[in-house]
């Protein structure tokens, strides 16, 4: 779990940076080695594929949930007044969730920067 | 410190000025304009019941001339213009603020996205400058895009603030007494679109929209193509040229002077205010507004490359978050335009600044500008329709309309392509050389 949280970390860093056009700088966040596993997890894979299964569920399902009622959100997101809570609260949940998904799974896809 | 509070106190009082300045009038629509809800449609008289936003009862509107029963929309939000000239409740234009998600949107707004994503993490720009043409262009009124368009890009601002701010490079000075003055500047763009919006209706504000897009898009865009010329011949000339213009600014001795600390600079706070305005106008009109922050804190105030786009980012998230609030607040973000285009830009981004290890830097800008380049053809050619819409030029005969549909519509998929296709494979191309090296590496030294 380390390990994971440490990778998605480092990519979040790194795209944080690319993002500014900083690309040198990405680049030496992606080459830097993620914090070392405990002792006890590092006979597990190293690859995250429980975490990427996990936030892929969680993020699959908060979508589902919203697009399955899509008419009573496009009205209750656009009524205005205290209601405005609810695509700002939604936008901050759904890019954490559904990045750590993002950042898992391209760990899994073995996609990584030049070392 | 002091004096920094005092800033802030100065703008926090003169920010109910300026938004009282523009709110005669410019919250609530003048009687043209109506948002509402139509519930039937009377295809024999032309009539249709309509109800408008805030009202309980229905009242009756007429159809205009050249209207098709067809664009009645029932049971959803829509925006209608009046024809005054025709007579009382004669309509001139619905529009969907809306629209219904099929299967090819959301398919399209997922590979927009995406590739606005891929843009973001290759470039380092926002992106937004494919999304939100992008989102206009499958028929997403164009204050709706802006609005959603912030709305997924500021919590992305958030965690970048974060992330650069733990390697000691974002100037929180800085940010903050920039912050200020460009939530007054956001809210001062803000007023402005709506009392377009409200004044023209949705074709009123796509013109507004696209011509702000065109006007940055083509500056911006020659601008990079030149520096990434330069970039390709090695010329560093450029940025000791462009120092000179900050060193004056700093020698302006006009009190409050703020020293901050992480840029390295002493400058009067009164040179940070029309970068500040300039950075949230810009940003609440095409919810991008890094393009004018983060040169001006480089060119104007004389902060370092490093510092101006990580402070910026700070900025990006006050301005994004007040914003979107704000844009919430008239309940104009269509959250599932955000969350399909977050889907998929949260890879992409991720997947864009891994592909920039693998490939030159001045491919990168090369990318950028013709990105940007293509863009504004594409938002150009859409201008002769909106100021038909409005009645300012003639209406356009059925050929030269369809053609610059065409050209609009085709010109956003090649800058689309020319995003996806080139960095792909730059970045595929990049990746199988890399193996191949190492490889070779790992053979010789086997061998």
């Amino acid at each position: 779990m380390a390990e994971t949280l440490s990778s998605f970390d480092k990519h979040m860093t790194a795209v944080a940076f690319a993002e500014a056009g900083e690309h040198e700088t990405a680049k030496k966040v992606l080459e830097t080695k993620s914090a070392p596993a405990p002792l006890k997890a590092q006979h597990h894979a190293k690859k995250p594929v429980l975490a990427t299964l996990v936030f892929g569920a969680l993020s699959l399902s908060a979508y589902f949930y919203l697009f399955s009622h899509e008419e009573w959100t496009t009205d209750h997101f656009t009524r205005g007044g205290w209601y405005t809570v609810l695509p700002l609260a939604s936008a901050v949940f759904f890019s954490f969730i559904h990045g750590a998904f993002g950042s898992n799974l391209l760990s899994v896809l073995g996609l990584e920067a030049k070392k | 410190m002091k004096r920094l509070l005092v800033i802030l106190l100065g703008v926090l009082l003169i920010m109910p000025l300026a938004t009282s300045a523009f709110g005669a009038g410019g919250d609530g629509p003048p009687k043209d304009i109506m948002k509402g809800i139509f519930t039937s449609v009377d295809a024999a008289n032309r009539t249709a019941a309509f109800i408008k936003e805030g009202n309980t009862g229905a009242m009756t509107l007429t159809l205009g001339a050249d209207m098709n029963v067809d664009a009645v929309v029932l049971d959803k939000k829509v925006m209608v213009s009046l024809d005054s000239h025709a007579g009382e409740g004669v309509l001139k234009d619905i529009s969907v603020m809306f629209m219904d998600m099929t299967a090819g949107k959301v398919i399209a707004l997922i590979v927009v996205g995406l590739i606005g994503g891929l843009l973001s993490g290759f470039i380092g720009s926002g992106g937004a400058f494919v999304l939100t043409p992008a989102m206009m262009s499958l028929g997403v009124p164009g204050a709706v895009a802006v609005a959603s368009n912030m709305c997924h890009k500021f919590p992305k601002a958030m965690v970048g603030t974060y992330k650069r701010f733990k390697y000691g490079q974002v100037d929180l000075k800085l940010a903050a007494v920039m912050s200020a003055t460009a939530i007054v500047g956001v809210q001062i763009g803000i007023k402005i679109q709506k009392f377009i919006l409200n004044s023209w209706g949705n074709a009123g504000s796509n013109l507004y929209v696209s011509v702000i897009f065109v006007l940055v898009l083509v500056l911006v865009g020659f601008y990079v193509m030149l520096d990434a010329i330069k970039l390709a011949k090695g010329d560093t000339n450029a940025e000791a040229k462009t120092g000179k213009l900050a060193l004056r600014m700093q020698k302006i001795q006009l009190p409050p002077m703020i020293h901050f600390k992480v840029a390295k600079v002493t400058i009067s706070a009164w040179v940070t205010v029309p970068v500040g305005l300039a950075t949230g106008m810009l940003a609440a009109t095409i919810a991008v507004g890094g393009f004018v922050g983060v040169p001006g804190m480089i060119y104007v105030i004389g902060a370092s490359a490093v510092v101006a786009s990580a402070t910026e980012l700070g900025i990006a998230f006050v301005m994004g978050a007040w914003g979107s609030f704000q844009w919430g607040l008239s309940g104009l973000i269509d959250i599932r335009l955000t969350l399909l285009i977050l889907s998929a830009s949260l890879i992409g981004v991720q997947l864009g600044a891994l592909g920039t290890t693998y490939v030159k830097d001045y491919m990168i800008k090369l990318v950028m500008a013709s990105v940007m380049l293509v863009v504004a053809v594409s938002r150009g050619a859409k201008i002769p329709g909106y100021l038909a819409d409005l009645g300012w030029r003639a209406q356009l005969d059925a050929g030269p309309a369809a053609l610059l549909e065409s050209v609009s519509f085709w010109a956003l998929v090649a800058a689309l392509a020319i995003a996806g296709v080139i960095t792909s494979v730059a970045m595929a191309v990049g990746m199988m050389k890399d193996k191949q090296q190492k490889r070779m590496e790992a053979a010789v030294s086997h061998g």
